[in-house]
Parts: C-alpha cells; structure tokens; sequence
C-alpha cells in the first residue's frame, strides 16, 4: 500500500532548530537578507537554478547540478536533516547555501551558490551557514569540501580547515576538511556577522516572494571563437557548441 | 651549521649591496665577480611589514606577516616577521631559517623576530 | 625624428574571455583598422607577460601577425611585466620617429584567467627578486602593503581614502561599457557597514580587496602613424607628444626613499619635458591605479598635485569626472580591469578616445591634452606618455 511504502522511503527528520534570519549591508550599500526557507519555497528556488547547470567557469555547472539535486531530494522527502537559507537583496535571490546534520555533533555543509558575483555573497552566506550549525544547532564541527578553486581558497585556505581526509564526503568522496568549533570560535568575528532581528520592511520583502536574480552567470555567447580555441582546458568549447546544437542554450 | 645570508662589499670602492648584482652600483667599475661576501649583521629596525592573506598556493597558512628591516650598516632585508604585534621602528632581529618549502625543496631566508 | 599620430584604436571587453589569447590580441587590431580604414600595416607590436607561462604560447607577436594576414611584416613580443603596453607603445613611436616604418599596430593582451586565480597571483610574483623577495611569499599586493602602510604614516592617507579611489573608479566604470567592474558601491558598504570586514577583507593589510585591481582578460590595440598618413584618415589628429621611461631598484628595499616613486617621476617629467607641457597643461590623465594607493601617489610624482597632497585633492573632488583633472575616468585598472599587457595600451586607448571628444558620457570637456603613465614591476620599471589633440 502507498502510504506504508513512503513510510519506509521517507526519512525521519531530526528536531532542528530553525534559522534566525539575519541582515548585512554590502559593499554595494544593498541590505541582503539571510534567511531559512522550507519545502514550499522550493518549487519557485528551482528554477533559478536550472540554468547555471551550464556554465562552465568556476565549475557553476557542478555546482548548479549538485545544488538543483539536494533541493529536489530535500523538497520531495528524500533527504534526511536538510537545511536551506537563501540570502536575497529587495527580494531577489542572490545566493542558496544548504548542508545537512550526519548526526548531533557532526554537520555536513553541502554546497554555496551564489547568483551575483562581485560583493562577497557567497563569503555572506557560506558564514550564515557555519553560524547555523556551531551556534544554533549546537553541533561540535562542520565537515567541508569544496569543488571550485576560489571556494578552496577562501575557506581551506583562509579558516585553516583541519583535514580529515579519511571521512569520504558526499559530494564525490572527495577528501572532507572539517571546521571544528575550536576554529569557529577563533574565527567568530568573521563568521558570526550581520544583525539581528531583520528590520520588518526588509524582512517582510524578502517573505513576499523570492524573485529571479537579474544578473545571474551565463555561459558565454560567442561559441565560434570558443571552438577554436585549442588550448582550453576547461573544455568549454566543445561542450558548449554541443550544447547549442542540442538546443539547450540559445546559439 | 649556522647559515648566513650575504651582502656583497665592491673590491674597488666598498659598496655593500644586497641582493647580488654583477656591476656595483657605486663605482660601476668593477670587473666580473669582484666582490667580498660579508654576512648581513642580524640585528636591525622595522621599516614597513604587512600581513599578507592572499598567499601563493605552496604557503598552507592562512596568513604571512612580512616586512622590510633595515640593518645598522645601511642595507635594508625584505624578509618573514614571526612578531606579534609589529610596529613601525620597532627593533627586530633575525634567524636565517626555513621560509618556503616546495615539493622537495627547501628554500632559506631572513627570519625576523622582536628583540 | 618625425612626428607620431595615434590614427586608430580598438579594444575588446575587458572580462573573463574564453578566447585564445593570439585572438584577444588580433581582436582590437581589427577594430583599429576598422577604426581609422589604415590596411598597410608595416610592424606589428604586441605586448603581453604572461603568454608563455599560463598560455602556453611563446613567440605570441608571430602568431598574432598572421592570424591577422598581416604577414610578411615584422612582428615582435614586448614583455615589461605590467608596463608591458606602454613599452609597445613606445616601440612602435620609435618605430615611426625614426623613419624606419610609416604605420604601426600596437596591440596589447592577456588572458590570465586561463588558469585559476593562485596561479595567476603567482605570474605577477614571479616580478619580484626572486632570492631577496619571490622565496619569502612576497606578491605584488604584499608590496602594496608595505608601501601604504609606510605613506599613511608619513603623509596621513587613511583607509577612507583608499575607498574613495575604489568607489569613484568603480563609478566611473559604469560609463564603460568594456570595462570590468560594473558594479557601483559605496564607502559606506565597504568601511562603515558593520560586515565591512566581510565585504572588504584585508588582503596585504592595509590593504583590503576593493583596494585591489580585478584578474581581467582583455585586448587593446592602437594604430600609429606619421601625420600625412593620419590625415588621410579624415579622423581627428592626436598627437603622441612625449614619452618617458625610467628604472629603479629591483628589490623594493633598496629604494633610495621607500615612499618614493622615483621612476614616475622621472618618467613623468621626460614625457611632459618632450612634449614641452607642464604637469598643469594636462586635462585628463589614465593613472595605473592596480592598487588604489597608486593613483594617489603616481598623481603627486607626475607633478599634477603636491608630494604628499594627492589624498587632498582626491578629497575635493578634483580627480573625479567633472573636477579639475579627472583621472582614470574609464574606470582606471580597479574599474576597467587589469589584463597586464593590455592595460598600457587601453589606457592609451582612452586618453586617445578622450582627446577626439567622441567618449560620450564620460568625455571630460575640452580634453585636449591627455596623460598616461604605466607602472611596471612595483615601481623599478614606468613609461609615461603624453598626447595633444591638435
């Protein structure tokens, strides 16, 4: 019977505390809102994310891929202890981060997406979410990996993440670092910022609607010069050509 | 062993320079090679330092402190400050020590602590 | 010597270009030639740093030369770290003052994000010394830093300072439509905001990441001439009047004063001294602001304010679009963006652009006497140029 078999198929969620949402001002003047969003939202997130599944650069379409999965998984029950905060400015989404508990003490972040480039969201919201599972859900360390140079770099490199290379991450099995509350405390300061509580006006604009970025990456235009070039070690060339000819994105 | 970085002293005219150059800046007559190796002095003032957070890929620290100190006899040394608190003018002195590893190398330079 | 014309210019969007770099390069000549209907091009001088270490592609003058078909003339690679550009520039002058060509094509190129970002960070270090400073970590910002520190002490630049270069810069980019940066902020979001630390985090303290220029890739391109072939062309007649060029100490160390910029300086004042102009003649000026510290201090050693006044001036709005004498009103390197080779002859570019009168929402009024000045290495290494519209 239905209703046994998705007993089985569902996972139980743990008891989470819920995100308390959370302003910063950027480097723009722009006030961002950080907030959680449930399994309603997901449906209107979704498909500002399709389309990043094909852009190349800084391996967006990894990402995007990866990111459209767990929303899914998460919006139809398939994914157990999912967490999902959207950071929007005047109510148009500019970045998705999500993560997971694997159990009380341990968390896993999964992924950051940024939709506007140029004034540090992503560094905004990946801080949202260390703050989340060190001081809101009380947990001991956050395991971490990252599948794009810059995200290595600026949290790898910048929180000096401890490694714990025998602990496969999900994403991949790739070798997980993990933020330990020792270091969070250490880095609190820049991991712990934006205020509290969010003005209404600005929070009752973010709940009104989540609205399509206006200024999303896109993958490049011109493809003829992109198939000439012969030393491309991204491959954005040929898939893209490919891509177009398959009607995918527009040539 | 004890390592020594070295200033380069003109035969000629006793220019020191440091870093090595090959035509002496003072005389500019020197021939091929003749130069002395004189070890820097260790002890100096802090002119500028600045803690670097974009670092090269082969440094796994999130963050280097370097700095410029000048030496009694004139000659100024770029080199990595270990000081926990660096302040313009502040003495300093320094230990020839491990500042770069690279794979299988081992890179030497001035390393500055206070004192 | 006979008289150079800058008779065509052309550039490409300065971004991330997922173009091969012999491209970006050709790109801008295309649109030079377009520019000024100049076919017969005698020597082709390209100017790019980092073509053989991240492109994998040397001898990148030979390459361009024939994608072009402007084969069988000359062609040659100039490679002076980031005054790359302004050093062709100068060649292809000297190539027509002489008499030994009548036009020439300069283009300048890079395409840095071909690789990722540590890599990129690591071409430009490899300008240091590399036993006196490489081996340390020392990067070009760490210079920056160093430097900075050093001139707030002495001069009482403050971080404020710094941010208005950055917002004023990034303001004027918006009027570019090739430049880089489109994105407006304020000094209120990158020093005052209480997550400024975030927005802004220190990268050679005191330095922080809008006070640095972005990794761009891009291509720009010049057309020089004798006057009887600029004439021709029936577009206005600049003139490239004067250019100067000057070394300093390999290490940074070794400078004589270490708030000095003695190579701007002398650079500066053999580019105005050969185009008989004083510093006060000068309308418009495309500083290498790669650091925003940079504007402010190449503006006093170019002789347009006092030594140590530079902030002052920046304060009272005179080098903004509208004030006294507007600098890096195409965005300079912090809003335009920083492809190395390129950024000598983009800024050419601009001045060039300026001084015809044709740069619509940005055109400073009147424009008739335009100054760049290119800064290699940090400092040991400027060629400094300057152009009258006549």
């Amino acid at each position: 019977m239905p209703v046994d078999l998705e007993k089985i198929l569902r996972p139980v969620d743990r008891p989470m505390a819920p995100f308390p949402a959370k302003y910063v001002t950027l480097a723009s003047g722009d006030d961002m809102v950080i907030r959680q969003v449930g399994r309603d939202d997901i449906p209107k997130i979704l498909p500002y994310v399709a389309p990043l599944v094909y852009v190349e650069r800084d391996y967006y379409d990894c990402v995007a891929a990866r990111v459209y999965a767990e929303l899914l998984a998460y919006y139809r029950y398939r994914m157990q202890d999912e967490y999902v905060l959207v950071a929007q400015i005047d109510g148009e989404l500019c970045a998705v981060v999500n993560g997971r508990m694997v159990d009380e003490r341990v968390g896993m972040s999964l992924h950051t997406l940024a939709m506007r480039r140029g004034l540090r969201i992503g560094a905004h919201a990946f801080a949202a979410k260390m703050e989340y599972h060190i001081d809101i859900l009380g947990q001991e360390e956050v395991l971490v990996v990252a599948e794009s140079p810059i995200g290595f770099r600026r949290w790898m490199i910048e929180y000096n993440l401890e490694k714990r290379f025998e602990i496969p991450h999900e994403l991949g099995g790739v070798p997980s670092y993990a933020l330990t509350r020792e270091l969070f405390e250490r880095a609190r300061g820049t991991l712990v910022i934006g205020r509290r509580p969010v003005p209404d006006d600005l929070m009752a604009k973010a709940e009104a609607d989540i609205l399509p970025p206006s200024d999303p990456p896109t993958p490049p235009e011109d493809l003829l010069a992109a198939t000439r070039s012969k030393y491309d070690p991204t491959g954005t060339a040929l898939m893209l050509q490919r891509w177009v000819q398959e009607g995918k994105v527009r040539g | 062993m004890r390592r020594e970085i070295y200033a380069y002293k003109c035969r000629k005219c006793g220019q020191l320079h440091y870093p090595y150059r090959m035509v002496c800046k003072g005389c500019r007559n020197n021939d091929h090679n003749e130069f002395d190796p004189e070890p820097l002095p260790r002890t100096g003032t802090l002119v500028t330092y600045t803690d670097l957070y974009a670092l090269p890929a082969v440094f796994e620290v999130p963050k280097l402190c370097l700095g410029i100190v000048e030496l009694p006899n004139g000659l100024r040394v770029t080199g990595q400050l270990r000081v926990e608190e660096p302040r313009v003018g502040m003495k300093v002195r320094g230990e020839v020590e491990v500042v770069r590893r690279e794979t299988y190398d081992e890179y030497y330079g001035m390393v500055f602590y206070e004192g | 010597m006979r008289d150079v014309y800058v008779a065509g210019i052309g550039i490409t969007s300065f971004t991330r270009l997922e173009y091969p770099l012999s491209e970006i390069a050709a790109y801008p000549v295309m649109m030079a030639i377009k520019d000024c209907g100049l076919r017969e091009i005698d020597h082709l001088y390209v100017a790019n740093m980092g073509s053989g270490r991240v492109n994998h592609q040397t001898g990148l003058a030979s390459a361009v030369v024939d994608t072009l078909s402007l084969t069988p003339s000359g062609a040659e690679l100039i490679e002076n770290g980031p005054a790359s550009g302004g050093s062709a520039v100068k060649q292809g002058y000297m190539a027509i003052a002489s008499g030994l060509c009548d036009v020439v094509a300069v283009s300048g190129a890079e395409r840095m994000r071909e690789v990722n970002n540590l890599e990129a960070t690591d071409l430009v270090a490899t300008l240091t010394h590399p036993i006196a400073e490489y081996i340390y970590g020392v990067t070009l910002p760490s210079l920056a830093g160093m430097f900075t520190r050093l001139y707030m002490e002495k001069y009482g630049v403050t971080e404020r300072h710094l941010a208005m270069v950055a917002v004023k810069n990034q303001r004027h980019a918006l009027r570019n439509e090739f430049a880089h940066i489109q994105q407006e902020i304020t000094v209120e979001g990158i020093l005052d905001s209480p997550e400024a630390m975030t927005n802004n985090p220190y990268v050679a303290d005191p330095l922080r990441f809008f006070d640095c220029c972005p990794v761009s890739d891009g291509g720009a391109a010049v057309i020089l001439a004798t006057r009887d072939v600029a004439e021709s062309t029936g577009r206005p007649l600049v003139r490239l009047a004067g250019v100067g060029q000057a070394s300093d100490t390999h290490c940074v160390h070794e400078r004589e004063d270490p708030t000095d910029l003695l190579a701007v300086r002398r650079s500066a004042a053999r580019a105005l001294g050969m185009a008989e102009l004083a510093p006060s003649d000068v309308d418009v000026a495309e500083l290498h602001d790669a650091f925003t510290i940079l504007e402010i201090v190449e503006s006093e050693e170019a002789g347009f304010f006092p030594k140590g006044e530079g902030h002052l001036a920046l304060e009272r709005g005179d080098t903004t679009l509208g004030g006294t004498l507007p600098i890096n009103v195409s965005g300079g390197l912090k809003g335009r963006g920083h492809p190395v080779g390129a950024t000598g002859v983009a800024q050419v570019h601009e001045i060039v652009h300026q001084l015809r009168g044709e740069a619509e929402d940005r055109q400073v009024e009147g424009a008739r006497v335009g100054f760049t000045c290119n800064f290699g290495g940090f400092g040991n290494n400027v060629v400094c140029m300057a152009f009258v519209r006549e």
